[in-house]
């Protein structure tokens, strides 16, 4: 470690638990920049015991850094850059949730107070949502949405879990190529392939029906190409048991890969639900009416003679939220896990 | 109980034969190891046997049924991984009840089966765990465990032991031989371990680059090395070879290289031939210093025979270290521009820079042919020169009486 002080690594041991690899590897870094006179600062449990220690500055350092309180990594950095670093984050993430806190004020307003511009709702108001379920079948709605969000990630599940089990558990001829084609749709825009899909679902007669929103999205080469990542990494040598010990591939797939694969599979399930659940123009081209799913439903509220209905706007979006927001609460640790893995977002 | 044979089996990767014709008749009851270093194909060997790779060209039959593209569930054997292989998923006993419920079998047989097979291996008290939360050598007795459950026609194993520590290595290795003697079943087992194989196996298959160097009992490679690669493969120090000449001189044929001068037998015409010479470091015999009688030999060499000690040494050289390890000492000795390798008993006696002088018992040498690496054997009755043992390769052209007492390798012919 890189400490100049002399009393620094003194300071240092009396911390209590050494910090990890990671941070301490960024610690040592942080120092040399320094010029040192920052050992002691390292470990964040032991700021307190070591105060008698050090001089003024160091001390001065410490206090700031303890109630920075993050601790981890974050607590290498000096006080001015953590600073800077929290505001941008808090920032952004006002940024972010402030139109969904406005979204919900709006609608909880009654239908007088629309341009009110008071942070909080008062009287609290259900008119809008009465009125929203008056103008559309927002219940209706809802469940067709469901329907086709659930339909299409499970159908995407498992094309592109038997996509990637053949690329992964067999060597055939042009496997290269094929994958390639399959990684290849990823690039070409949706807008190329939408008017022959929507030219095929006219002659089938899928046309304004929720069949013909899933059918033509049941296959995606993000399904293929995370769940091929997964395999790989699957131990061969399991795969080659099971064939010993008598199972064909299509029993090994379902009792040795698909268990092994559960987690993967779950983040990947809800990645794909909540990009079907957030698909507007695919739905919008094939449902002419507006009555079938909720993303269509919205629409109804904006223009018309007397302008943008904001209240019904507001519910109705609310309402629309509500499911990923329920789904987010239960499964938030799958879910940022499959975003961080998919590389997406 | 199965026998397995290998008919020219060969697996090519693209431009590369990985197992290049290589024929193997395994019968019931055997423990082939197939020992060789890594990359020599031995893994692609035992998959093919397996089902698990489609050879190129050849043949696999099973108690004479030809099962060269039959999938591994119709081959009836039972594999043992590397890393074991255990489903991370599955308890212990649902790990090795795995191969019952694919065939179907009646779940109250199954959970006998399983039963029986965790008493056998001690794994009773563990069928509830799953095997990430098992130790190595746990995990390694659930493969076993799994192989056994089947009462397969023959066991797979590849490299099983290599993942456990030198203990429990050494432990289990007599666990599989006990194994071996109960069940009486065909093992074939791949190493690159010569330990295990000298210990376990009824039979050693050594392989290199893709091709069988010599098939025998552990004793039969050790002693009679059918080639230069297995000389130098088997051993802890491997056997000396040192590259040499066969020539007459002075009314002797004799092996001569820088510091080694080896007479063979009194005879006349010899042509001169090129060889690899080898000799075990443990049965070198060291002679005393600055001396050549014959008279004081030291005690220290195990393995010495009384032999007639030729009147000067065969070796002669220069000490460079001596190595301890602990029982026995090895000493490292520069003869002519070769290495020469020295083992016995602690203390040797030797010290780095002093001149040293080793002679060798005549039924303890080993020669090559230099070009092929095969072994050369002399044929006494028919008085002929060493000749290959290979019958497709050139053999020693001259003919040579031999002299009786000077017999290189008699058993072998």
């Amino acid at each position: 470690m890189a400490v100049s002080t002399p009393d620094a690594p003194a300071a240092g041991d009396a911390g209590a638990p050494p910090p990890g690899q990671y941070s301490g590897g960024q610690h040592d870094g942080r120092n040399r920049d320094d010029g040192g006179n920052r050992g002691g600062g390292r470990h964040g449990g032991g700021d307190h015991g070591d105060g008698d220690h050090g001089g003024g500055r160091r001390w001065r350092r410490h206090g700031h850094r303890g109630h920075g309180g993050t601790g981890g990594p974050v607590g290498g950095r000096s006080p001015l850059s953590s600073f800077a670093g929290h505001a941008v984050l808090a920032v952004l993430s006002v940024a972010c949730v402030f139109p969904i806190c406005w979204m919900y004020a709006t609608s909880l307003r009654r239908p007088g107070d629309i341009y009110d511009t008071s942070l909080l709702p008062w009287p609290l108001s259900i008119g809008s949502y009465r009125h929203a379920a008056d103008v559309i079948p927002i219940g209706q709605m809802l469940v067709n949405t469901f329907v086709v969000a659930s339909l299409t990630a499970l159908g995407q599940l498992l094309t592109g879990l038997l996509a990637a089990y053949a690329f992964t558990a067999w060597r055939f001829r042009g496997q290269r190529l094929l994958y390639l084609l399959f990684v290849g749709t990823w690039l070409v825009p949706f807008q190329v392939t939408m008017v022959s899909n929507y030219t095929l679902l006219f002659r089938l007669g899928l046309l304004n029906t929720l069949a013909g929103v899933v059918i033509p999205t049941l296959c995606t080469a993000l399904g293929v190409l995370l769940l091929r990542q997964h395999m790989e990494s699957f131990p061969k040598e399991v795969l080659e048991a099971a064939r010993i010990d008598g199972r064909s591939s299509w029993s090994t797939l379902w009792t040795v890969v698909v268990p092994n694969l559960r987690p993967a599979l779950a983040a990947l399930g809800i990645v794909l639900f909540i990009n079907a659940w957030n698909e507007y123009f695919w739905p919008s081209m094939v449902l002419q009416q507006a009555n079938s799913m909720i993303q269509l439903g919205l629409r109804g509220f904006l223009g018309g003679t007397e302008g943008n209905d904001w209240g019904g706007i507001m519910a109705a979006s609310g309402l629309a939220c509500l499911p990923i927001f329920g789904l987010y609460l239960v499964l938030q640790r799958h879910i940022v896990n499959a975003f961080v893995h998919s590389g997406l977002k | 109980m199965s026998r397995i044979q290998v008919e020219g089996l060969t697996k090519r990767f693209g431009e590369v034969a990985a197992i290049d014709r290589v024929s193997l008749d395994i019968s019931h009851g055997d423990f082939l190891v197939l020992l060789g270093p890594s990359g020599c194909g031995k893994s692609t060997l035992l998959r093919m046997i397996a089902g698990l790779i489609e050879p190129s060209g050849g043949r696999v039959l099973l108690d004479g049924r030809d099962v060269t593209f039959a999938p591994p569930r119709e081959r009836d054997m039972a594999m043992v991984f590397q890393s074991y292989a255990l489903y991370p998923h599955l308890t212990v006993e649902r790990n090795i009840g795995f191969p019952l419920r694919s065939r179907r079998r009646p779940r109250a047989e199954i959970r006998q089966k399983v039963r029986e097979v965790a008493e056998l291996l001690d794994l009773a008290e563990l069928l509830g765990r799953r095997p990430r939360e098992l130790s190595g050598g746990q995990r390694q007795r659930v493969a076993v465990g799994r192989a056994l459950v089947r009462d397969p026609g023959a066991f797979l194993m590849d490299e099983p032991l290599s993942n456990l520590d030198a203990k429990l290595r050494t432990a289990t290795r007599g666990q599989l031989r006990a194994l071996h003697r109960t069940l009486g079943s065909t093992i074939v087992y791949v190493t690159h371990d010569q330990v295990e194989a000298m210990t376990m196996a009824t039979r050693v298959a050594l392989l290199n680059a893709g091709r069988l160097e010599q098939v025998g009992t552990p004793t039969d490679v050790y002693d009679e090395p059918a080639s230069v690669f297995v000389a130098g493969f088997l051993g802890s120090p491997a056997m000396n070879l040192i590259p040499a000449r066969i020539e007459s001189r002075a009314g002797r044929v004799q092996v001569l290289a820088p510091g080694v001068e080896l007479p063979l037998w009194a005879a006349g015409d010899q042509p001169a031939r090129e060889v690899t010479l080898g000799v075990r470091p443990e049965h070198l015999v060291l002679l005393p210093p600055a001396s050549s009688s014959p008279a004081s030999q030291p005690a220290s060499q195990p393995a010495s025979q009384p032999v007639p000690v030729p009147a000067s040494p065969v070796f002669r050289g220069v000490v460079e270290t001596v190595e301890n390890l602990g029982g026995e000492e090895v000493a490292q000795c520069a003869v002519g521009g070769a290495r020469l390798l020295a083992r016995g008993p602690r203390p040797l006696g030797l010290r780095p820079g002093e001149p040293v002088a080793f002679d060798v018992p005549a039924d303890r040498v080993h020669l090559f042919d230099r070009a092929s690496g095969r072994r050369l054997v002399w044929q006494p009755a028919s008085g002929g020169l060493p000749r290959e043992r290979d019958h497709d390769h050139d053999s020693a052209a001259a003919a040579v009486a031999g002299a009786p007492g000077q017999v290189l390798d008699a058993s072998t012919v």
